[in-house]
């Protein structure tokens, strides 16, 4: 009797049935993996993107900055605000200016002598 | 006939095969044979070539201040089957852009796909226009990313400067003849869209970046620039001419540093500037230049050996007639030496230098100082001028042209003349292009100054030099061209204006001053011109009293901002009354 139910029973060939285990195991990962590495791939290609949208927006915020800079700080605004009084210069006196090259002095008298444009009061 | 089991099963086995291999011929056939066709057709439907736009590249000052920029703008455009509303639609954007109700609506008529609403739309206001679109649930509007050409300076420097058209492109200026070099060159991208239209990421295909445009910079120099605009300002507000132009230049290496012309345009406003104001007239106007001329007489001779600087011409007591027309001086002359014929500007004694030599070696000279071809300077539209040659002059050319009469010169060929005199009788081509560098400063090409020929040899323009000394002092024409502490080399000239319909204008004069400072080693040369100044009496509208004193103001301050080293002579210089040249002046 013992035998028979003995002779009956299904054997299973635990070698066998680990390698499908494992088989199975790494083509449901290798499944899954492809499908979260895809979906990574859209997510990333999406970070990208709104990247760049946000770096072309920076460099258009920062063409305008320059553009305003340059601008503002133009010879005619200068000037402009200058007039407005915004702005003020005081000329250098010529006590302040340190020359490095010393004047030039003329070997000889020359016969011609340059005149001074006399301006009237301003 | 009954089949066996066994025969059925092979028949449906058969049947299976002959289907399964239709599919597989058939998925041959697509995959395989036709492939590169299906392929082409899905890449049409969803793959486009975007294009990467490069950014137009900058143009600088010789200390790399900007002139011309860009700003980023959008153009905003509409696409009429997708407006869902037409009546909303042309409120708000029409309030938003400030486009009449009326024009907006006649553009948006229709069924047209692309319709340009406005350009250079600045991003602040697009970007509000947009929320607000989208607020109110409003379609068919699309915002597409550009950008604009600005020039901080406006007005100044806009002929040299010039401008683009709205697709980028440059008109006039550097902007046109430096084109090449400053629009860059367009990248572009292959991408995929999905069926919302937004782009698949992951399906990029090839990809070749966008070149930006190099940066071109000038050798102007806008602190030199802006002397020169205020003085010619000063002076159009003064005597009121048609035109004015000044010029400044290093002779030694033919470098521009300012260049000023009136009337002019703000660069910012080009659309409603007038043909007159947009004219570069340093370059595309002729002149007769009137005595300035006389230094190509007085070299070529001096040059030619025939004479020496002392050598005595008799100047005719005033009145010469020569081929049956009489030749005047503005005084009564007798024996002049050749430097005082440019000193005291005799028309006479200029006509008898030339005729020393002859017309033919004369013509050779004045073609060697540059007159009669262009001088290549990096600016569109220059002329040659007017010059006959020889063959066609009539009998008294020979007299009239050493005066500066019968002859067209640009402003610029004037310039570039008093140049080679103050660069030891080199010619050297005047040139308004420094450098081409990329956005990071990696130059691309240096511009080195290019000596054409050596028109007269140093030791006739040192002589030249010696007596153009001779016209800014208390002798000469132009006292009023005098600096304070400088010794200043230069030579007035006035000439009466060509009649359009023949002959001259009766009191109309173009009075110029050209010159070059400090005498020994000039640092600068300048030529102030003005046409049809108004002056309070007509006599007083000469070269020397108009247009030397504008010389000396500009040279004055450049001296100043070049610090250059005044001479010790500043005190022991004669002054010289300034004389009331206008009513403005007067008041």
């Amino acid at each position: 009797m013992r035998r028979s139910r003995t002779k009956n029973r299904n054997t299973v060939n635990a070698a066998s049935l680990a390698r499908w285990i494992v088989l199975t195991t790494f083509l449901a990962l290798t499944g899954l993996s492809y499908v979260y590495l895809t979906i990574q791939l859209y997510h990333l290609g999406d970070r990208k993107k709104a990247l760049e949208t946000e770096l072309a927006g920076l460099r258009t915020q920062n063409d305008v900055a320059s553009a305003q800079i340059a601008a503002l700080t133009s010879r005619s605004a200068l000037q402009r605000r200058l007039k407005e009084g915004y702005l003020k210069m005081i000329p250098i006196s010529e006590r302040d200016i340190v020359r490095l090259n010393l004047p030039v002095h003329p070997d000889n008298d020359d016969a011609v002598r340059p005149v001074v444009n006399q301006r009237p009061n301003r | 006939m009954k089949w066996s089991s066994r025969f059925r099963c092979a028949l449906v086995c058969l049947g299976f095969v002959v289907i399964f291999s239709g599919f597989s011929f058939r998925l041959i056939y697509l995959q395989m044979i036709k492939h590169e066709e299906y392929a082409g057709m899905a890449a049409d439907k969803h793959v486009h070539k975007q294009i990467i736009h490069a950014e137009r590249g900058s143009i600088v000052d010789a200390n790399k201040d900007i002139l011309a920029d860009n700003v980023p703008v959008h153009t905003v455009v509409a696409d009429a089957t997708l407006i869902n509303n037409k009546d909303a639609v042309v409120d708000l954007v029409g309030r938003e852009l400030k486009i009449p109700a009326t024009e907006l609506t006649e553009k948006i008529r229709g069924d047209r796909r692309y319709i340009v609403v406005k350009r250079e739309v600045p991003a602040a206001v697009a970007d509000a226009l947009r929320t607000k679109l989208r607020g109110q649930g409003l379609r068919g509007i699309y915002f597409e990313q550009d950008t604009t050409r600005v020039y901080p300076n406006g007005p100044m420097l806009c002929h040299v400067v010039g401008f683009t058209d709205f697709e980028h492109r440059g008109i006039d200026g550097v902007e046109a003849t430096m084109d090449e070099y400053l629009r860059g060159q367009d990248g572009y991208r292959y991408v995929e869209h999905n069926r919302a239209g937004q782009e698949l990421v992951p399906y990029r295909g090839q990809e070749r970046a966008a070149r930006n445009g190099y940066q071109v910079q000038l050798t102007i120099d806008l602190n030199l620039q802006t002397i020169v605009e205020n003085e010619i300002d000063a002076a159009m507000r003064e005597y009121h001419p048609q035109k004015a132009i000044i010029i400044l230049m290093r002779p030694q290496t033919g470098e521009i540093l300012a260049m000023a012309n009136r009337p002019n345009y703000d660069l910012n406003q080009r659309s409603e500037a007038k043909p007159e104001q947009m004219k570069n007239r340093a370059i595309i106007d002729v002149m007769e230049p009137g005595s300035t001329f006389k230094i190509v007489a007085a070299a070529a001779a001096l040059n030619e050996g025939r004479l020496r600087p002392d050598t005595s011409i008799f100047c005719e007591n005033g009145v010469w007639n020569y081929g049956g027309r009489p030749l005047h001086d503005h005084k009564a002359y007798g024996d002049l030496s050749v430097m005082d014929v440019l000193v005291k500007s005799s028309n006479i004694g200029a006509a008898k230098l030339a005729i020393s030599i002859g017309e033919q070696k004369y013509y050779e000279y004045i073609r060697r100082f540059g007159f009669g071809e262009r001088t290549g300077v990096e600016l569109p539209g220059e002329i040659p001028g007017l010059l006959q040659a020889p063959q066609r002059w009539s009998k008294i050319s020979i007299t009239r042209i050493p005066m500066g009469h019968e002859i067209g010169v640009t402003a610029l060929q004037m310039t570039s003349a008093m140049a080679t005199i103050a660069n030891e009788g080199k010619l050297v081509t005047p040139r308004i292009v420094k450098s081409v560098t990329t956005s990071d400063g990696k130059t691309i090409s240096k511009l080195s100054p290019v000596a054409l020929r050596q028109v007269v040899s140093p030791q006739v323009a040192r002589q030249i030099g010696s007596a153009l000394r001779g016209v800014v002092s208390d002798r000469g024409t132009a006292a009023a061209a005098a600096v304070p502490g400088f010794t200043i080399a230069g030579k007035t000239g006035t000439a009466q204006k060509v009649d359009p319909k023949g002959g001259y204008e009766h009191g109309k004069y173009i009075v110029s001053f050209s010159g070059y400072l400090p005498a020994d080693h000039p640092e600068f040369v300048g030529l102030v011109v003005l046409d049809d100044a108004q002056t309070s009496k007509p006599e007083l509208n000469y070269g020397g009293l108009v247009a030397g004193p504008i010389f000396s103001k500009i040279a004055e301050k450049a001296a100043r901002y070049l610090d250059l080293t005044p001479h010790q002579e500043i005190r022991k210089a004669l002054p010289v009354e300034r004389v009331a040249l206008t009513n403005a002046s007067n008041n």
